[in-house]
């Protein structure tokens, strides 16, 4: 069954914004603050969180593995004691795998190792775990994840019996799912209760709401884990831009995660490492603490998104002359460019009433809709009609 | 439509043309399209390969087309991408394939194994998806080389392939940034060995490959000087064991990874005078 979030739920949850760099939800040039919680437990420089329910102690600091240039980034970062290392059956077509096995086999014991199955089926994702297993060159994952499931129809019972029957075979320890929307997602996973670990996108530019659910999945003992924390850093800025040449100074970026790690509800992260260099600077968000300057230089980031995205404040209903649920609409364009469901939003959209869905705001001389927080309504709702009607 | 709109989506239908002919279910007969073709640039890459978009963006990616093929109960899924260059095309394809299977003389290199292939030619790089019924390994093989006679362009590898000394060489990637895991050596070629790994990065010119050399040296502390090349020195590091460096015009060349005893200078002139 096709997910039905009500606008009502969706104010209720927020909006969890994953798409690297390309949303902002928060009160403009205010970032939101995350929930602090206690201090993490710390020794050597490096500090841990228990991942939910596992009992894991991670660093809060992970290793996302994709991108990495060279098996020596991984592997010294092993040697300094990050422990929590995340790759995908799907990543450089399995050859990310073999590299992180490669780098991690003297540190099998020492390290908690994660993988995720882009199979829709039980057979093709058992079979994906067995060729995860050859290629990292070990007998067991400690985290198995169904890899990128936006909606709850693509975590089917099937598959939560594929993780069990791993679970019992020994290949796995625990059950996971990556997730690139958490409003629609967390609250699944909860009811269900059959999964261990969440890996989720949670940055700055999310709202507080966003910070309810990882807290509502935290309080249901589910291990979280934080992707996308950069928010997609400078790629979608233009290369002239101040802005964008500041993020391009080194240590530019630690502000980010500095922000994901305030949030206790989050257990561990795992920010892309291309290479030494930056590996050393994320290792500093778990010695220091988020500073004035950092925290400016993320307002200035939310700031440059700002016009871009809607914060669901229900400023504007009703003010349209042709009867459009702006809001909505600007909700459907974030499932499409936020979320990467393209279909979802269109689907959403389509279930409008028809009369509605041949609106265009081309049509009328001028806009009666306002935004208290300037995003450009009309561009973005013209965006919406071209994307789906 | 807005005429900025539609001047925009002219334009892209011109660049896209390529690839959208490229993409052609009636190329093996018997086989027809399903559903509407799909293209993706940067901006929604991820829409479709959700997870691996940045593996794609790290390599030139400008565009990639996607048809289903039909037949009877069987699909096919083509999967065409536009790269920036030859050379992107071929170190995504690189990056992609499975090195412990030998490359196939399908475009500038391929590999077809038994539920999908991939390959190569000239700036694009195109991947299938099998999901036909057993017993139709035929089909896959007949689009692939159907498929690669649609593209023109060049068949031939990239030069630098050529650079490294052949014996006991095992695979060559075209890391797209940090090469060695060193943000210095921006990007560059990495030719893997029984033992130990060749590396060549191309810098502007012979002095900015200069100016690399000094903050290598600065970085690694102890070296032992070499000759070799116009400059070239020796080093050892935890991670990236015996090393070497050298520089030869806007080159910058060596070795990685080697055991103790190993001639890393015997090995680094040999990948020098290989050089252009």
């Amino acid at each position: 069954m096709r997910p039905k979030s009500s606008r009502r739920e969706f104010l209720a949850l927020g909006l969890s914004l994953p798409a690297a760099g390309m949303i902002s939800i928060g009160p403009m040039s205010q970032l939101t603050t995350s929930a602090a919680g206690p201090s993490p437990d710390t020794a050597g420089g490096l500090s841990y969180r228990v991942l939910g329910k596992t009992g894991l102690k991670v660093t809060t600091v992970g290793f996302g593995c994709a991108y990495t240039s060279d098996a020596s980034v991984i592997e010294r970062a092993a040697d300094l004691g990050v422990n929590y290392f995340d790759t995908a059956r799907v990543y450089q077509h399995g050859n990310n795998e073999r590299m992180v096995g490669e780098a991690l086999k003297r540190k099998r014991k020492d390290i908690i190792l994660s993988s995720k199955t882009p199979s829709m089926r039980k057979e093709a994702a058992l079979a994906d775990l067995d060729t995860s297993l050859r290629e990292l060159g070990t007998d067991y994952l400690d985290i198995w994840c169904l890899h990128g499931r936006d909606k709850p129809e693509h975590a089917p019972d099937d598959l939560i019996e594929a993780q069990q029957i791993a679970k019992k075979q020994g290949k796995i320890r625990f059950a996971g799912v990556s997730t690139h929307v958490a409003p629609v997602m967390i609250p699944f996973l909860v009811k269900k209760a059959a999964f261990d670990v969440v890996l989720v996108a949670h940055n700055f530019t999310m709202d507080k709401s966003t910070g309810a659910l990882l807290e509502q999945a935290a309080q249901s003992e589910m291990g979280v884990v934080a992707m996308k924390i950069m928010a997609g850093g400078s790629t979608t800025m233009k290369a002239t831009d101040p802005l964008f040449l500041k993020l391009q100074q080194p240590g530019a970026m630690l502000g980010a995660l500095k922000w994901v790690l305030r949030n206790s509800s989050v257990h561990t992260t795992i920010p892309t490492m291309t290479d030494m260099a930056q590996l050393e600077e994320n290792l500093k968000a778990m010695q220091e603490p988020l500073t004035a300057a950092e925290e400016k230089l993320l307002a200035r980031r939310l700031e440059y998104l700002a016009p871009r995205y809607c914060r669901m404040c229900g400023e504007c209903e009703g003010s349209c002359a042709q009867g459009l649920p702006v809001a909505s609409i600007l909700r459907y364009l974030t499932y499409a460019e936020g979320y990467g469901q393209f279909a979802h939003g269109r689907e959403e959209f389509q279930a409008l009433p028809a009369a509605l869905t041949k609106v265009r705001c081309d049509d009328c001389p001028s806009c009666t809709v306002t935004c208290p927080y300037r995003v450009q309504v009309t561009d973005r709702v013209r965006r919406a009609q071209e994307l789906f009607a | 439509m807005r005429p900025l709109t539609l001047a925009m989506a002219v334009l892209a239908a011109t660049s896209l043309g390529g690839a959208r002919e490229i993409a052609d279910c009636r190329v093996v007969p018997g086989w027809e399209q399903d559903g509407p073709a799909r293209t993706f640039v940067a901006d929604n890459l991820f829409e479709y390969v959700d997870g691996n978009a940045e593996g794609y963006l790290a390599y030139g990616f400008i565009h990639l087309e996607n048809v289903t093929c039909k037949s009877g109960g069987s699909t096919i899924v083509i999967d065409v991408s536009e790269m920036s260059d030859p050379d992107a095309a071929y170190g995504i394809f690189a990056a992609n394939r499975d090195p412990k299977r030998p490359v196939a003389t399908i475009g500038m290199g391929g590999q077809i194994q038994a539920r999908s292939a991939l390959f190569c030619k000239d700036k694009y790089y195109v991947e299938f998806t099998d999901n036909s019924d057993q017993g139709r390994d035929s089909a896959l093989q007949a689009f692939v080389a159907e498929t690669e006679k649609r593209i023109p362009g060049r068949s031939r590898p990239p030069e630098a392939l050529s650079w490294f000394p052949p014996n006991k060489l095992k695979a060559i990637r075209l890391i797209p940034e940090s090469v060695l895991g060193l943000r210095l050596l921006k990007r560059g070629y990495v030719a893997e060995y029984e033992t130990g790994r060749a590396f060549v990065v191309t810098e502007d010119s012979a002095e900015s490959a200069s100016a690399v050399m000094n903050k290598l040296r600065e970085h690694f502390g102890q070296s032992v000087p070499l000759a070799v090349g116009e400059e070239s020195f020796q080093t050892k590091d935890r991670y990236l064991g015996g090393l070497c460096f050298f520089r030869k015009g806007r080159y910058l060349g060596g070795y990685a990874n080697l055991p103790e005893g190993q001639d890393a200078a015997g090995l680094a002139a040999a990948l020098a005078t290989r050089l252009p």
